[in-house]
């Protein structure tokens, strides 16, 4: 969370020469960031950054500590002033002015005081125009004297006109589910239950604790008699409102990361001294204060060897213990053993040693440490790792001119395939399911570039996402390709380049198939696996897809064929197939009829004749004419019975 | 024999020296060098030669061929332009079609190949995960507001009774308690490489992005360890000038968590209209939590870990001075922006 501090306010409680960006510096690189300092004619504010674990650092108090620890590791002198009240009332579990009852595990602590006579007045120009830099519009004294002591303390507090809570008394209860209450910004919220809420002698709710207060106990013009109200809450119940509610505040930002009770007296000491300073309000003498169960101390040990090897180096022992005590622990050392009490303000955030370590480190200066690479042992390398294959396989289609897309996994309803999983809280519909194929995905990227004439080929590699029942899908890692402007013989053969460089073997088997065109779609097979498809869409490109894995599995490593000592004989032959044949199977026929023949290669076609090239080839010697036109008629032969194919 | 082929050599180099223009050179090198020119009839009588002299023979017709050779090259370079033949070296070539690899695959070939080196053993994990693995065990239980910052995308499907709900992981952190009950038993370095899923969409952010997640756990792994592989992958991944720092940050899941910022490519950190203060934020790491330790079975009293895990766009974007306005133009498919890389 962002918080904007104000400069001069800071100085109030931080003694330092520094200048604004030292400070900004010093606590960037050991304390919470300051992202930007903006300068004003007699002022600076910073922009700070605020971590969810740092709640003690959300007002100017908490930021004046962390300055004044953190300015000394650059070399810039520096101290907290520390706060200090006026105030001499004294705490109590109970008093005459207010009958609380209070579930604690909901409000760990609840302090409460009256002020009365209160002169309802605007806030003197100080206070109004701290507020109004760091943000918060000038409303009213009261109003003002809680907003500021959160700005300043971090300590969210409401103020209750107190002659509309009716009967003198609170109750602070968990919400029913369905119960109502209008807020101040005169919003009317139905609650879930859980919710923690105060309910005045006569049953109404005057409070949604810990978020905004309700409209039934409002300061109004008229109000005489304030009921100064500082608490602690429980952090997942107000966290839990505030999302449900879709309602946030400042307080309930802060309330929801837990803040330190021990800060209340402080805060309404403080909320005191204004009072009674900006209104002419009196306070009673006794503040009510009902704090059950105070947090114990919490004390951690370390080791100095421990220190060393966490961090990489040795630091002195006496800076270590310098670095926490200026952060408000305690550290001692007993030979190697250190000590350190947390403060209270810590105590939710510094729990193990870890944390301490931190706390030493950061004042120490990160910049300080050493900056060595591990040595040891290595981990095992991956059996079977995809990533060289699957990088081998990217520059092969790149090196048949072959674009690479990355699109999103995420489409529409219609996109995504059948029994495809949905998301809960989708962005928008056409992202809200994941895919289960990349095919609409890759329809839409070449939709993308309609304009373009010449052919273009893009290609993608993801995963796809298989439901699977009772358990997180199936990722299967998909190639697909879709081919724009260009014939089917052309796409067809980058597939084939493809299997024949990875030294696949490929089959080809017309099936006819959703969103392709009738009899122009192969599956794609590989040692009776099927590894995906090729064919021409309905809507004029060609889509291919390749399982990945199976593709690696049919890999066949190369071998070594003895090369032929003599030449082979050469020839090519015309042939007039009738209509509909399929030349496929021509050329496995032709394959088929002699060991001799080593290749064979469609070359031209022309209407309905199609010109082959032969290879004959005798491992030993060269055919003589009269062997290759033995094995040239067998063909013929067996090409016109089979197909009735006739040669030119 | 000798006699004849270097009379016939003379006989040929006075020739070429008298020529002026490439079409006499042309009639030279046939008459002489020609399928049936003269030396090529010489080379034939070879045969003739007795044995013991044969091969001289043949070094001398070998010898004078090649001075031919070469005086009809040097005279052509003589040759004024007028008497040349007409050639147009600035013709430009014909390409053959090229294809491009996604910016991204270019970045991941990179940090992946860098990290290798380093040991670390790149693996996949799934890419829509159990809370469990995205939140749980990295010391964000259910309802903690840390959660907050990752705007995740919740999949519409029954929760699981030990690992909650499904989710699209919203960051390559979810493979770390998976790695280590992958691994088993330390040494691990893990580098993870990985689509993730936020609920965003600017001119910055994109729902779907990368990045990558370097993890190490042994004895004795430090703070200073992390230093010296962040400095390592700075010098070798940005430039050799280049460092890098830490600031504080907080993280559920590491504890020290920090903001690692590298040196400004332009200033070198001295501070510039560019970087501002000389420096730019690269993204978060930390030393690996107990907590997270423990949730995967690593005793953290024997073992400790460091981890890191920054967007692999911004990354690349950063290193290459690449401006580009729009991450979204990144995962569209228009043809003129991905034939650029």
């Amino acid at each position: 969370m962002n918080i904007t501090i104000s400069d001069n306010w800071l100085r109030d409680y931080l003694k330092t020469k520094a200048a604004s960006s030292k400070i900004a510096d010093a606590l960037s690189l050991s304390g919470p960031s300051v992202e930007k300092v903006t300068r004003l004619k007699d002022d600076s504010l910073y922009s700070i950054e605020v971590t969810t674990n740092r709640v003690d650092c959300m007002g100017v108090y908490g930021i004046a500590r962390e300055a004044s620890a953190a300015l000394p590791a650059h070399t810039v002198k520096a101290s907290l002033v520390p706060l200090k009240s006026k105030s001499r009332q004294t705490f109590a579990k109970t008093v005459r002015y207010l009958k609380a009852e209070v579930d604690t595990t909901l409000c760990p602590r609840f302090a409460a005081v009256l002020i009365k006579g209160v002169k309802m007045a605007a806030s003197p120009e100080w206070m109004s125009q701290r507020l109004e830099r760091v943000g918060v519009r000038s409303i009213n004294n009261v109003v003002d004297i809680s907003n500021y002591i959160m700005k300043e303390l971090g300590q969210p507090v409401h103020t209750f006109d107190y002659d509309k809570i009716l009967k003198g008394k609170m109750l602070l209860r968990p919400s029913r589910k369905g119960e109502t209450i209008t807020t101040l910004d005169e919003k009317k919220h139905t609650l879930p239950g859980g919710d923690i809420v105060i309910e005045d002698g006569k049953g109404r709710l005057i409070d949604l604790a810990g978020i905004m207060g309700g409209t039934l106990s409002a300061i109004d013009d008229k109000t005489k008699n304030v009921l100064l109200f500082v608490q602690t809450y429980n952090p997942l119940n107000i966290r839990r409102t505030a999302m449900s509610l879709a309602h946030r505040s400042e307080a309930s930002d802060i309330f929801e990361k837990g803040t330190d009770p021990e800060l209340i007296s402080l805060a309404i000491r403080r909320g005191i001294d204004l009072f009674e300073t900006l209104t002419g309000g009196k306070a009673e003498e006794t503040i009510l204060d009902i704090y059950p169960n105070p947090p114990g101390a919490k004390t951690i040990a370390l080791d100095f060897d421990f220190i060393s090897g966490f961090l990489g180096t040795v630091l002195p022992k006496h800076q270590i213990g310098k670095a926490l005590t200026s952060l408000g622990f305690e550290a001692g050392w007993r030979g190697k053993s250190l000590s350190v009490k947390v403060p209270s303000w810590r105590l939710k955030d510094v729990q193990i040693k870890e944390d301490v370590i931190e706390e030493i480190a950061r004042i120490w200066g990160y910049q300080r440490l050493p900056g060595i690479i591990m040595q040891g042992a290595l981990t095992e390398p991956l059996v079977d790792s995809p990533f060289g294959f699957e990088a081998k396989v990217k520059n092969i289609l790149k090196g048949y001119a072959g674009i690479e897309v990355y699109s999103l996994s995420l489409v529409a309803k219609h996109e995504a395939g059948q029994g495809a999983l949905q998301l809960a809280n989708p962005l928008g519909e056409d992202s809200s399911f994941l895919r289960t194929s990349l095919l609409p995905s890759l329809a839409r990227a070449a939709g993308e570039n309609a304009g373009v004439k010449e052919a273009f080929h893009l290609f993608e590699m993801a995963n796809v996402y298989l439901p699977r029942k009772g358990d997180l899908p199936q990722e299967k890692m998909m190639l697909a390709g879709i081919f724009v402007n260009t014939g089917f013989r052309q796409a067809k053969g980058i597939i084939e380049a493809l299997a024949e460089e990875l030294n696949v073997t490929l089959g080809f088997i017309p099936e006819d198939s959703q969103y392709f065109q009738p009899s122009q779609r192969l599956l794609l097979k590989c040692s009776n696996k099927f590894l995906g498809q090729f064919g021409m869409l309905e809507t004029g490109e060609i889509y291919y897809e390749l399982d990945m894995a199976l593709l690696k599995l049919g890999i066949q490593p190369r071998q070594y064929k003895k090369i032929p000592s003599h030449p082979a004989q050469i020839e090519d032959i015309t042939l007039i197939l009738p209509a509909k044949s399929r030349v496929g199977d021509v050329i496995f026929a032709i394959k088929s009829t002699s060991p001799l023949i080593s290749e064979v290669v469609l070359g031209t076609i022309y209407n309905d004749a199609y010109t082959f090239r032969l290879n004959y080839q005798h491992p030993q010697k060269t055919l003589t004419d009269s062997e290759t036109e033995k094995i040239r008629g067998t063909i013929l032969k067996i090409l016109k019975r089979d197909f009735g194919a006739i040669a030119k | 024999m000798q006699e004849e082929v270097i009379n016939l050599k003379n006989e040929a180099l006075a020739q070429i020296m008298e020529v002026s223009s490439f079409e006499e050179l042309e009639t030279i090198r046939v008459t002489y060098l020609g399928r049936s020119g003269k030396f090529t009839s010489l080379i034939k009588r070879i045969r003739e030669v007795s044995p013991e002299k044969r091969k001289q023979a043949g070094l001398l017709v070998n010898e004078a061929k090649n001075t031919i050779v070469k005086a009809l090259a040097s005279q052509k370079n003589h040759l004024k332009e007028s008497a040349r033949a007409w050639f147009d070296p600035t013709v430009p070539g014909i390409k053959p079609a090229m294809g491009h690899l996604h910016l991204v695959t270019q970045a991941i070939e990179e940090i992946s190949a860098l990290f290798t080196q380093l040991g670390f053993v790149r693996n996949r994990y799934p890419e829509v995960e159990w809370d469990w693995y995205a939140f749980e065990t990295l010391n964000m239980p259910e309802g903690h507001p840390a959660r907050d910052e990752w705007e995740t995308f919740f999949v519409d499907a029954p929760a699981n009774p030990k690992f909650g709900q499904m989710v699209l992981t919203p960051h390559t952190s979810s493979a770390q308690v998976r790695e280590m009950q992958r691994v088993k038993s330390p040494p691990v370095r893990m580098i993870n490489i990985a689509k993730c899923y936020r609920r965003q969409i600017d001119a910055s952010h994109v729902p779907m992005f990368h990045q990558f997640e370097g993890l190490v756990i042994d004895k004795g792994i430090s703070v200073a360890n992390l230093k010296g592989t962040l400095d390592y992958f700075a010098r070798n991944f940005f430039g050799p000038e280049r460092k890098t720092r830490l600031r504080p940050f907080h993280f559920q899941f590491t504890e020290p968590s920090f903001e690692v910022d590298v040196t400004c490519g332009v200033c070198l950190g001295r501070g510039c209209k560019l970087c501002k203060n000389g420096w730019l934020e690269l993204g978060g790491a930390g030393m690996v939590h107990p907590r997270v330790l423990a949730a995967g079975g690593i005793n953290p009293e024997k073992y400790s870990g460091y981890a890191f895990g920054w967007g692999v766009e911004r990354t690349y974007m950063m290193k290459s001075g690449l401006q580009i306005p729009d991450i979204r133009l990144i995962y569209g498919s228009d043809l003129r922006f991905l034939k650029q890389f």
